[in-house]
């Protein structure tokens, strides 16, 4: 006969199978979703107001069900619990068989749009968990969405003209704010924006190991890392340089208009864009939309704490006195190298010449109608190392020894390629002299300074030298 | 050992029981083995269209009206008897039928049908099939190409 040890191994591991066999078998028989459809069942035939209706419910079929959607290649299974989605009896139960919310379902019948097409989830799974896309253990990278984000789906296929007439409100909300908080200013949005952030393209469904989740507070999806990005840029990602200034839900609207950045596309006769209203872009919503998240409204210069560099003010009157639409126009162009002003001419940051010169107009329309005195540079020899003593006593304290700027310093960079070869060197001649007003740049030719005219021909020489390696 | 061989109260040995409670547990578990297989042949749910779908509510159907439903082939009759649902694929070849004054014509190798789906004319092996019409709990009308009704059955909804 066979020892004992092996026959008792034998029925071990026999009793063992046929125990999960026996559990497999009761959760195959037994889904999850399957007591919900009881209940669902239970409660139509408790509530049926003739014996027609009750004969009805009580036939309703225990069933395995599924909206394949050939076209877009899904199959959500989502009704096998949510079975009350479409009915209006159940407009006052509870989850998960409840009546959908509002009058969406009436343009987007469940068997023809599926469930995941708006509020994401995994489809084709048949537990909650797995369903929903809910905790890293079920790997899924778009979870059910949450309801305050939910409308970004919307604009897969309707724009936001419609949105914001129906039903899509937080979209359009989301999109405005976008455009008036200058997000574009320092990131690009297909192919137009500056380099300083990351660029947005198809940020709404990238895999969740594309973000740094250790500082996220819950669940970490992408939706959550958005919103506490917005809350508080530098808590997420301490290198951050962005800068928010949002109120009160305002988070979420942006979080919403984030997640309507997605690659891929809905099949034609599911998509209802209208491209006959193209957003309307005039000098002040490109102002905005570029310049406004550093420069601010352009009156004042700013010291800006991230970026730990004064912004010029761009608008300021005095400014605009001495720059002249063709200077404006090359610095929007080639940009301050060395400083966070990109070039946004059509080759780098990829704005048009029409745009720009719609921005320069915007700006030019706060000039002064007087001219500057002009200076007449031309009639002065610079003298280098006179402008060297003067550079070092007046202007080294704001613009650096070597004249960079930049950081911890109120001035701007006097190395840059605008200073250096764009401007007009009567321009600097001027701006030394008069100062600009509502910057801590002071007039250096009337006292206290009185610098005489032959000093600041001397300084401007100095200054322009650089690009020879002066001033070293 | 003696005592086991000793052990006969049940007419088996202590040993013997063991033995064949293990192997009958092992026969057992892979017989269920076994069934768990061939369970994976047949599936709950396949990646295709659904056979049976909603057409909407009874009043979108109005008595006297024909109504085409061309993505899903067929058409939805209502007359004073009742709702009934007629396929509009010719038994033919496949080609769509369409609606004429007798009947149907099939545009492809000229069968025709008369009201009922019946064919009078053409190469067309058998009528049109009828199909089962259930009503929804929710109140809308659910055709379900998968079954046929015979010819003429048609039932009012409210």
């Amino acid at each position: 006969m066979y020892s004992r040890f092996y026959l008792s191994v034998l029925l071990i591991s026999g009793l063992l199978v046929l125990a999960y066999l026996g559990f497999t078998a009761y959760d195959s028989f037994m889904p999850e979703w399957m007591s919900y459809q009881f209940e669902y069942r239970d409660y139509l035939t408790k509530n049926a107001k003739d014996d027609a209706a009750k004969k009805l419910a009580r036939a309703l079929p225990l069933e395995f069900t599924q909206v394949y959607l050939g076209e877009m290649n899904k199959v959500d299974r989502c009704t096998n619990c949510h079975m009350g989605v479409e009915n209006p009896l159940m407009e006052n139960t509870r989850l998960p068989y409840k009546k959908h919310s509002g009058n969406y379902l009436v343009n987007h019948p469940v068997d023809k749009f599926g469930c995941t097409v708006c509020h994401e989830g995994q489809g084709s799974a048949t537990n909650t968990k797995e369903a929903h896309g809910k905790g890293h253990d079920t790997h899924w990278d778009t979870p059910i969405l949450p309801l305050a984000y939910v409308q970004s789906s919307c604009a897969q296929c309707h724009d936001t003209n419609m949105l914001s007439k129906s039903g899509g409100d937080k979209v359009a909300k989301g999109e405005a704010l976008f455009m008036e908080k200058g997000c574009k200013g320092c990131h690009k949005l297909k192919g137009v924006g500056g380099d300083l952030g990351k660029p947005l393209d198809k940020v709404g469904r990238q895999p969740i190991a594309y973000f740094t989740m250790k500082h996220i507070v819950g669940e970490h999806t992408v939706f959550n890392w958005l919103k506490q990005h917005f809350d508080d840029p530098r808590a997420i990602a301490p290198d951050s340089a962005m800068k928010v200034k949002l109120g009160e839900g305002e988070a979420d609207l942006l979080t919403t208009y984030m997640l309507t950045l997605r690659p891929d596309e809905k099949p034609k006769s599911y998509r209802r864009i209208n491209f006959n209203e193209p957003p309307v872009q005039n000098g002040e919503t490109l102002y905005k939309s570029y310049c406004s998240a550093c420069h601010g409204d352009g009156k004042k210069s700013l010291y800006d704490e991230v970026f730990k560099r004064t912004v010029p003010a761009i608008m300021n009157p005095s400014l605009l006195k001495v720059m002249d639409d063709t200077n404006l126009d090359k610095i929007l162009k080639e940009g301050r190298t060395g400083t966070q002003m990109t070039a946004w001419k059509k080759t780098a940051a990829g704005l048009t010449d029409e745009q720009i010169k719609e921005i320069v107009t915007y700006m030019a329309a706060n000039r002064p109608a007087d001219r500057p005195e002009p200076f007449r540079l031309a009639e002065f020899k610079g003298d280098l190392s006179h402008g060297k003593e003067v550079y070092d006593l007046r202007c080294a304290v704001c613009h650096g020894t070597n004249g960079k700027g930049g950081e911890d310093m109120l001035g701007v960079s006097l190395r840059s390629k605008v200073v250096q070869k764009m401007i007009d060197p009567e321009v600097l001649a001027i701006t030394v002299r008069d100062g600009r007003a509502d910057t801590p740049m002071p007039a250096f030719g009337s006292d206290p300074f009185g610098m005489s005219k032959q000093d600041i021909a001397d300084v401007v020489a100095y200054i322009k030298d650089f690009q020879s390696g002066g001033g070293k | 050992m003696k005592n086991e061989t000793q052990d006969k109260e049940g007419g088996v040995s202590r040993r013997d029981f063991l033995a064949l409670s293990a192997f009958a547990t092992a026969i057992l578990a892979g017989l269920g083995i076994m069934a768990g297989v061939f369970r994976f042949f047949k599936s709950d749910a396949k990646y295709e269209e659904s056979r049976s779908f909603k057409i909407g509510k009874p009043e979108n159907f109005p008595v006297g009206t024909a109504t085409k439903l061309a993505d899903k082939k067929i058409f939805v009759f209502s007359d004073d008897n009742g709702i009934f649902a007629i396929s509009c694929v010719c038994t033919h070849l496949g080609c769509l039928v369409y609606e004429t004054e007798t009947g149907f014509q099939c545009p492809c190798h000229g069968s025709k049908f008369n009201m009922a789906g019946k064919v009078v004319g053409g190469p067309a092996p058998r009528g049109l099939p009828w199909f089962e019409i259930t009503q929804d709990i929710d109140g809308s009308l659910v055709v379900d190409t998968a079954r046929e009704v015979p010819a003429g059955t048609k039932n009012r909804y409210s």
